[in-house]
């Protein structure tokens, strides 16, 4: 069945034709079997998900009843989060958690990636273990990095004690005004390399003749880097943070298997929260009723993290 | 040891009020095989190897030996901090089991601590759950509440409801029922080492008296030695947490409900009695003020404790009998001149009772673990198959096994165990045996209510938090675990 | 004269930059390779020696202890251990063939042909990569026991596969995007159908790109926690992660047995991951950036 019509400039982004919609659905049925799979797997993982989680957000889930006999209550879930000091102390850490982690590790990531732009003796292989941070299981460095922090065996803790700055080792982790700014460090430490990556890549489409010209005009090295090299790789850094953003939004295993969220909720993000309530404390409907508040706020950022990337689709390489 | 000599005479009247108490509380009891009234350690050793017990032929009577059928089980397993001498009885026994009845065909699945009751529940949402369960005391009552569990009692397996510690079928009972089998109980001591205590100015054979003695002796340890006195664990979501704090809750008069009394009705809350405040002050003297603690303790578990106490970095903690064992071990994995450190430790090892409040209080938690059956419909395949279930908690619950599987850490649930051989063998193997047996009409059962999960495992931890760290002052932090632990039983609030 | 001076100065001034590159590539080095170093020299030592205060550097008596209990199949913790990892090798190879195996057509569908309900497909397959795991544990586990896959490989396989579908479509897609839809074209005159054009044009062609989808989808599975978490129970399904948290969540804590059992745990990937690093790079300048 070789159908032409409608197939041709493929890479833009074809606008409608005239014909009805769903004479065009059946004329590109078999365009859909390409992606079929793809969106079954999705529907399927994802749609009943969504529904479950919805309905038993307007239900509450008391200890000593089974999930099937929950008890309606409305909209009571939602007022009892948005009213608790609770939720409004973890918005707090989640805003800290996400800020931080995207924008330092964007900062490094690109200062390391102009860094190992020139070429020189073991760039490659310092490029590599600076890529390793991110390949690691965060498993892995969660554990090693609470072996580091350790409040009685951290060799931090021990250093600062060797060389006098402190009598005591430091307290990161167990310390409800450090341990966030603790766990951030150990985020970025996994992050920072996909940034790297990313404007790694895009420094490369930095046109070399711009440059050479703006160095020969006298622009110095900063201001050739401000005027010339990031407007180009805006595209690339707006992608990048996007996906840093969200990435430390949905991050669970660091703030979990460090310090499970305490002390004192010091540490708890939406998304360990959330956990804690459901399957810590069977709060079954008010975590699900949390979990819609977020749908809501990441839909909100979707938004914005769509229109980038169709922007972006859009304007190709300028 | 010397210190119990002394109190024996005080301690048997203890005991027995103690368990008059208890035992007016239950339905009317037949004699017990042993004579709980006479309490003590020379009691417990005069009744050891008294009888012999045959397993296979008891539980044959209940379920034939050549049944056939399928069996799934989950049950708290034994891991790496766990003795060796507890791995190896726990490997007989699936082993005995399968030998003496060879045609069932048993699928266990052994689950840490802290992990069964999440995977437990999480697989009760879906309906796929085991058909036996042994969970911890603590456990049982969430699911008989929410009607999972079938009804269950010591005479379906073979055995009878005064085979067992009152304490023990309390936790199993709900609304007048009973739904499941204890297994095992065992209540903790406080544990000290001699050494730090003679270095530091102490009575190296006079383990502290009363809690606030513990918050002085850890003060003079720390300042002395420079090292941790008292090992305080208050990490969230992990059982040795209240097992720890709630003795002292008790011990000052304290308590969630009205548990510690003889007949708790569970109706008024007592977190934020002027008593439990009190009990909570103590801890924040030692962690705060004195600073005697390990900084890590709000993230410690006592595993945490036990490499600290045995390279003599700590001076007391409250654990199990199993502990000396433990500290054996790790001392075999020792090398170098840690071997010999290892060892000073090991010698000066000493055990207590758990120390009093102010008034003379003495509590411990009840602790222990009991077998349940679920109903068929929340089961993995839809089906039950009730002789082989009640085939394994008879073998699991009967003297011999009962005991076997307790045998470091714990004491039997079917008191008939304690007349075992196996029992005798204990007394002379396990070191302060005797000490933690004792402490077992101290015992307080946690409250038999579907939300006590959360008030031991999530409230009473969070309140130790908030008072520690800070975050809140300690009258703070009681007043908001009151009202939390109002809050569960509706089942909503955050 | 003054392009001298000024040459001079730029070139101090350079120098300036360059230097301070260097001290920061410095402190990069030492903030990356530090607790990998330390993770290293801990999983040496005993279990005391672990604990001392103040830590040693360097341990007195390195041994290799962990490591043998870990890998001795004689052992029952190397039993487990050697099982975790299969378990894992298995689950991450299959996600990675099948997310291959979905994700090229899909990508090469998005990319080239026009459907009604193209754009909003292709993001509703983007916007899933938003939503955080927690939130679907509970209805997912249910589903999964609905579909009968609860404790086993395929509960994972499944769920990991949407995980990486909308990162692969999106690099491949941007792939596609750069082939010169002529070269197809011209099979297409000779005869070809679309579909025989797409095998033997275009997907050869395309070959970083899937290498790097690959790469991607079989790192996101193996470090995966939470939901092998939630849906295995069984001790001889554990993947890597979980198997190693539950060695060490209730006991003792073997600190260098951990940090030994978490080494091996990245050696697999960080080898997979360093071999073919610029076909990730290059599907990442190609597939991403040229957008």
């Amino acid at each position: 069945m070789t159908i032409v019509s409608g197939h041709v400039a493929a890479s833009h982004q074809a606008p409608p034709t005239r014909a009805s919609l769903l004479k065009q659905m059946w004329v590109s049925r078999t365009d859909y079997l390409y992606v079929l799979p793809a969106i079954a797997v999705m529907l399927i993982v994802i749609a009943y998900p969504i529904y479950y989680t919805i309905d038993l957000s307007f239900f509450k889930t008391p200890p000593g009843l089974q999930l099937r006999d929950k008890i309606f209550v409305g909209w009571d879930n939602y007022t009892a989060i948005l009213s608790s000091e609770v939720f409004w102390k973890v918005t707090l850490n989640t805003v800290i958690w996400t800020l931080s982690s995207t924008i330092i590790a964007f900062i490094l990531g690109f200062a390391a990636a102009l860094a190992l732009h020139r070429d020189f003796l073991g760039r490659g292989v310092l490029r590599a273990i600076l890529i390793i941070p991110w390949v690691i299981s965060a498993v892995a460095a969660s554990y090693i990095w609470k072996w580091i922090y350790h409040s009685d065996f951290g060799i931090i803790g021990a250093i600062l004690v060797q060389l006098g700055l402190a009598s005591r080792p430091p307290n990161f982790i167990d310390n409800i005004n450090s341990v966030l700014p603790s766990l951030i460090v150990v985020n970025i430490w996994r992050e920072f390399p996909f940034a790297m990556i990313m404007l790694m890549a895009g420094l490369q489409t930095v046109p070399d003749q711009l440059l050479r010209a703006a160095q020969v005009d006298g622009a110095s090295t900063w201001q050739r880097f401000w005027h010339v090299t990031f407007p180009h790789l805006s595209g690339v850094s707006t992608v990048t943070i996007l996906l840093l953003a969200v990435s430390n939004f949905n991050s669970f295993i660091i703030p979990w298997i460090m310090t499970g969220g305490g002390p004192s909720n010091a540490s708890h993000i939406w998304i360990t929260h959330i956990y804690e309530l459901a399957f810590g404390r069977q709060r079954w409907g008010v975590a699900s009723a949390y979990s819609v508040l977020l749908f809501l706020i990441l839909m909100t950022l979707g938004y914005f993290y769509v229109r980038a990337l169709s922007g972006n689709d859009r304007r190709g390489p300028s | 040891m010397t210190s119990l000599k002394l109190g024996a005479a005080v301690l048997r009247g203890a005991v027995v009020s103690a368990f008059l108490a208890s035992a007016l509380s239950t339905t009317a009891l037949a004699a017990p095989p042993v004579d709980l009234s006479k309490w003590s350690p020379e009691y417990v050793r005069s009744i050891a190897g008294t009888e012999d017990f045959d397993t296979a032929a008891e539980c044959g009577k209940v379920t034939p030996l050549d049944y056939k059928g399928d069996l799934t089980f989950w049950y708290q397993g034994v891991f790496e901090g766990d003795p060796d001498l507890l791995r190896q009885y726990y490997k007989d026994f699936f082993e005995t089991f399968r030998k003496t009845y060879p045609n069932i065909n048993l699928k266990e699945q052994a689950l840490t601590y802290n992990d069964l009751l999440d995977k437990f529940r999480t697989a009760l949402t879906a309906n796929a759950g085991p058909m036996v369960v042994r969970l911890q005391i603590l456990g049982g009552v969430e699911f008989a509440s929410k009607g999972y569990l079938q009804e269950l009692k010591p005479e379906d397996v073979g055995w009878s409801t005064e085979d067992f510690w009152p304490g023990a079928m309390k936790s199993v009972t709900w609304e007048g029922k009973t739904y499941g089998v204890p297994t095992n109980n065992e209540t903790m001591a406080l544990i000290w080492n001699a050494d730090i205590f003679k270095r530091a100015g102490l009575d190296p054979d006079k383990p502290p008296a009363t809690w606030d003695d513990v918050v002085a002796y850890s003060k003079q340890i720390h300042d002395k030695l420079g090292i941790a006195g008292y090992g305080l664990v208050a990490r969230v979501n992990a059982g040795n947490t209240p097992y720890r704090f709630m003795p002292q809750l008790w011990g000052y008069g304290g308590g969630v409900f009205d548990e510690a009394d003889p007949n708790p009705t569970y109706s008024e809350i007592r977190l934020n009695s002027a008593a439990s405040k009190r009990a909570l002050q103590a801890s924040y003297d030692m962690y705060v003020r004195d600073k005697s603690v390990p900084v890590s303790a709000l993230t410690n578990q006592q595993a945490d404790n036990q490499p600290l106490f045995v390279s003599g970095q700590l001076g007391m903690m409250i654990s199990h009998p199993s502990d000396y064992n433990v500290m054996k071990d790790l001392q075999k994995k020792a090398t170098g001149d840690d071997v010999a450190k290892a060892q000073t430790v090991i010698d000066n090892m000493r055990y207590g009772l758990i120390p009093t409040g102010p008034d003379g209080r003495r509590a411990v938690v009840f602790g222990g673990s009991n077998m349940h059956i679920l109903k068929p419909e929340y089961v993995d395949g839809g089906k039950v198959d009730l002789p082989a279930a009640k085939a394994i908690i008879c073998f699991w619950t009967s003297p011999e096994w009962s005991l076997k599987m307790a045998y470091a850490g714990s004491n039997p649930g079917n008191l008939n165990g304690f007349k075992t051989k196996w029992m005798k063998e204990r007394l002379d193997n396990i070191k302060f045996l005797d000490v933690t047996t004792s402490m077992l009409p101290y015992g307080v059962p946690f409250p038999a209510l579907p939300q006590t999960p959360e008030i031991m495992n999530h409230i009473i931890p969070d309140m130790l938090q908030n008072a520690l760290t800070g975050a809140m002052t300690v009258d703070q932090a009681a007043e908001d675990a009151a009202k939390k632990v109002k809050e569960v039983a509706g089942g909503g609030g955050l | 004269m003054a392009t001298t001076h000024n040459a001079k100065r730029r070139a101090r001034r350079v120098d300036g930059w360059r230097w301070a590159g260097r001290i920061f590539l410095l402190f990069m080095l030492l903030y990356t390779a530090v607790p990998m170093i330390w993770m290293l020299i801990t999983s040496f030592k005993s279990g005391f020696a672990a604990m001392a205060f103040p830590p040693e550097w360097w341990p007195k008596e390195p041994t290799l202890a962990s490591y043998q209990k870990l890998l001795d199949p004689q052992n029952s913790v190397g039993q487990d251990f050697l099982h975790f990892f299969w378990n894992s090798l298995f689950v991450s190879t299959v996600t990675t063939i099948l997310s291959v195996i979905v994700a090229v057509p899909a990508a090469y569908a998005f990319s080239r042909f026009s459907f009604p309900g193209r754009n909003f497909l292709f993001f509703s397959v983007l916007l899933r990569n938003m939503f955080p795991a927690v939130i679907f544990l509970v209805p997912l586990f249910i589903l999964m026991r609905l579909l009968g896959l609860i404790n086993t490989p395929g509960s994972l396989i499944l769920t990991y596969m949407t995980f990486g579908l909308p990162l692969a479509i999106w690099l491949l897609k941007g792939f596609y995007d750069n082939i010169p839809i002529q070269l197809e074209q011209a099979a297409r005159i000779d005869g070809a159908t679309r579909f025989q054009a797409f095998v033997t044009i275009v997907m050869p062609l395309s070959v970083p790109g899937i290498i790097a989808t690959a790469i991607y989808s079989f790192i996101g599975a193996w470090n995966e926690y939470i939901y092998a978490y939630t849906f295995l129970n069984k001790n001889d399904q554990l993947t890597l992660p979980i198997g190693i948290q539950r060695f060490f969540s209730e006991n003792t804590t073997d600190f260098p047995g951990l940090m030994a059992a978490s080494f091996m745990m990245s050696v697999p990937v960080v080898v997979l991951f360093l071999v073919l690093q610029r076909y990730f790079v290059r599907a990442l300048t190609e597939g991403a950036v040229k957008h």
